[in-house]
């Protein structure tokens, strides 16, 4: 499959394409393995895709301007109105974009005291948007009034609005819209589609709602869900797991025993239970999901990141490391997390598809109200005639999935050092 | 080995009043009045003395009249009184319990009175099981050849074509495939009437001689156990094409071709059959699925199985069925957590629990 040949082999390394000075890391052979893979790579950049589109939601589609001038002043009435949830994603996504660079930057300095300048690269980049965010929620203050720009655009001198200019919950004034089929279709069947014009892309809803602009809003539910959940329990799954692989003993017993608890308790009972519990204005439904997904998820990660540590604890670098007098603490997070890391992204990416079939599931049951590809699938459920409903939703969540699920099998392949011989 | 498994069974009871407890805490500890809710539910607006005397037996029989946690006033009692009403609440039903008393539901009620979860559960049971258990056969049929032919012609397109493949397959909303099927061959979306859109069994089918019964059962069952296949396959067919993979490679299939054995007694003979013990390990694992796995096409085709009872309880907070709900489905997960162990330790030689 991927018999290539064994110089071009050596020579594939690091995100940044620079010839293999120092000693190549696992990580920089997965990368270049999986970067051969043109079915993952298309998967990481169609996440990458609607991870943009969704962030990006306000300036496709809503009824706020970006730029708009009036009496001869010049406003940016969009600044204003993102939340700041919004601009910390933002700096989230660039400071992501700009891993590799800053990779590269720390990379002589990390090399000179033996840090990893992965690692050190993550923790400069985590400051930064711990900074953005604590500067954001504590100074900053969104405009939350209604600014009539819609309805005023003939006031304006100039107004660029986005895209699609449309109310993102139109209410019921717009009651005669509703449920349009998607808006360009006049073109190509002109008797069955009348009027043909890009206002609505993908259709209306049965509010008169923008699927499109639903569909990107929906978006964000379905990344958070999977990258919150997955997140939350990645990080206790790889942390209990390192404790108890290393410390074995009582301590192993006791936390193998809760991973069982945790395993045996059916999640989905115990998600609907918490949502039925749980008021919608304590927590809203679906980060009761994103948390009941995080805390009991880690089970699976648990147990690689244990069985990695019993494997790699005899080993004779470990020996060594100890002997020289590494710390315990450090010698976790250089030695033993790195090398059980790759299995568990597996894992993860796969976790990440499960994570939005279980929205489904619930907007199914009618358990959540959220904007989401899950409660737009519902609702078109129950009206197949008006397909663009349940088309658009049922291919997003179906392509999204799919887009994880590659790319999941792409890392395995990648990961997989018989493939490598 | 004896004592390996003697151990981990009485492992499995302080993880299964962890599981318990946590569940009952849980379902007890929230707030609100689920006995109150639900008898308004089925009965509208009663009488509020009738009102009050059932909802008082109910709370009785279930163990809440004077630890009262659903009560009118939750501010009555303090947070601590509270968790230990609840820790007296538990032990109640596990005493009650072990006495084969699993209390009562709220929800499924008739004249004569309210129902044994284990009753409604069994009542269920037959559904649930035949369902998964065709489809579990046919998941193993389809994806153990799709995953023999992957690790033969490694690479070639067979093997990249069936990945995507069954990749795209599970990628599929269950509950898009699900109201497809329904209303494309079985409502006459498109003049298609060929299946039945609800239940398991036509009317009269306990008279049916059992070849006629088992005929409508499978005509039934054609739809929904397509939904529950179809998302599986690619787990199962990965898992042996990769495992095959493992065993082709090995010494001792390098010996039987190096014999001259031909390569179809190579590749059938004696690779495969060590590859299956993952899989039939997998399958073990599923079990527990059987309990809630199939929610969506219960209830996309109608029919009454044991995964919508349990959901149906969770949305209500019916305690009983909840609570014995939970109990078998951890008693299930953590018996194909042993079951698997010892498939393993069993057919491997070189693994050793002592």
């Amino acid at each position: 499959m991927t018999e290539g040949h064994p110089t071009r082999d050596a020579a594939a390394v690091m995100p940044g394409g620079e010839p293999a000075g120092p000693p190549r890391t696992y990580g920089s052979i997965v990368w270049g393995q999986l970067k051969k893979r043109p079915s993952a790579m298309v998967s990481l950049g169609f996440i990458v895709l609607v991870a943009l589109a969704a962030m990006l939601a306000p300036l496709v589609g809503g009824e706020v301007p970006i730029r708009w001038v009036e009496d001869g002043e010049v406003s940016w009435p969009i600044v204003r109105y993102l939340t700041n949830a919004e601009y910390v994603a933002m700096a989230a996504f660039l400071l992501g974009a700009g891993l590799p660079l800053t990779i590269r930057l720390v990379r002589p300095g990390a090399e000179r005291v033996g840090a990893s300048p992965v690692l050190r690269a993550l923790a400069i980049h985590a400051v930064i948007l711990a900074l953005v965010a604590g500067l954001l929620f504590g100074l900053r203050d969104p405009e939350r009034s209604y600014g009539f720009y819609l309805e005023r655009a003939d006031e304006a001198e100039a107004a660029w609005f986005p895209l699609i200019a449309y109310p993102k919950n139109p209410g019921f004034s717009e009651l005669p819209h509703k449920e349009q089929p998607p808006s360009w279709l006049g073109w190509l069947v002109p008797d069955a589609y009348p009027e043909p014009s890009w206002d609505h892309p993908l259709g209306t809803g049965r509010i008169g709602d923008d699927v499109l602009i639903r569909l990107l809003y929906g978006a964000r539910t379905a990344l958070t869900i999977g990258f919150v959940a997955v997140g939350i329990s990645l990080a206790i799954g790889v942390l209990l797991g390192a404790v108890s692989g290393y410390c074995g003993g009582w301590v192993d017993l006791v936390l193998m025993r809760l991973a069982e608890i945790v395993m045996s308790i059916p999640r989905l009972i115990l998600i609907i239970i918490m949502i039925t519990v749980i008021p919608e204005r304590w927590i809203p439904a679906i980060w009761t999901v994103v948390l009941v997904l995080g805390v009991t998820g880690w089970t699976g990660t648990y147990r690689l990141m244990r069985a990695e540590l019993l494997r790699i604890r005899g080993e004779d670098y470990m020996t060594a490391a100890r002997a020289l007098g590494v710390r315990t603490g450090r010698l976790l997070v250089r030695h033993a997390v790195p090398n059980g890391l790759a299995p568990i992204l597996v894992g993860a990416t796969f976790r990440i598809a499960g994570a939005i079939f279980l929205e489904v599931t619930l907007a199914f049951l009618g358990l959540v109200q959220t904007a989401s590809w899950g409660t737009m699938l519902n609702d078109g459920r129950q009206h197949l005639e008006y397909w663009w409903l349940w088309a658009t939703s049922g291919s997003a969540i179906f392509l999204t999935v799919f887009a994880y699920n590659l790319l999941g099998e792409g890392i395995r392949d990648a990961i997989d050092p018989r493939l490598r011989i | 080995m004896r004592t390996y498994i003697l151990k981990r069974l009485l492992l499995m009871v302080p993880t299964m009043i962890g599981i318990t407890l946590l569940t009952y805490a849980i379902v007890r500890l929230a707030p609100g009045d689920p006995v109150g809710a639900m008898i308004r539910m089925q009965a509208g607006d009663v009488n509020p003395r009738v009102f009050e005397r059932e909802a008082d037996r109910i709370r009785e029989r279930l163990g809440l009249k004077d630890y009262n946690l659903w009560g009118e006033d939750p501010d009555r009692i303090d947070a601590a009184e509270k968790l230990l009403n609840a820790f007296y609440g538990y032990g109640r039903w596990v005493w009650h319990m072990a006495h084969g008393d699993f209390g009562e539901s709220m929800q499924h009620r008739t004249t004569e009175g309210s129902k044994d979860p284990f009753d409604l559960y069994v009542e269920r049971a037959h559904v649930t099981i035949i369902l998964q258990l065709i489809a579990e056969a046919l998941i193993f049929l389809i994806a153990i050849p799709v995953g023999l032919m992957g690790a033969r012609y490694r690479g070639r397109l067979f093997d990249r074509g069936s990945t995507v493949v069954l990749l795209g397959l599970w990628s599929i909303p269950q509950v898009l495939a699900g109201t497809l099927l329904l209303n494309l061959l079985a409502r006459g979306g498109m003049g298609l009437e060929w299946f039945p859109y609800a239940g398991l069994h036509r009317a009269g089918a306990e008279a049916m001689g059992w070849g006629q019964w088992l005929l409508d059962t499978f005509w039934h069952a054609t739809l929904p156990v397509l939904c529950l296949v179809y998302g599986g396959l690619a787990y199962l067919a990965k898992l042996g094409r990769a495992s095959l993979l493992e065993n082709l490679r090995a010494d001792y299939v390098r010996t039987a071709r190096s014999k001259g054995l031909p390569e179809r007694r190579v590749v059938y003979h004696h690779a495969l059959r060590n590859s299956l013990l993952p899989m039939i390990t997998v399958m073990v694992m599923m079990l527990p699925t059987l309990l809630g796995g199939s929610v969506i096409v219960e209830r996309i085709f109608t029919i009454p199985g044991m995964g919508n009872l349990f959901v149906g309880a969770a949305m209500q907070r019916d305690l009983a069925v909840i609570m014995f709900g939970t109990l078998v489905y951890g008693t299930l997960t953590l018996l194909s957590l042993l079951l698997a162990d010892i498939l393993y330790a069993w057919a491997d030689p070189r693994i050793r629990y002592d």
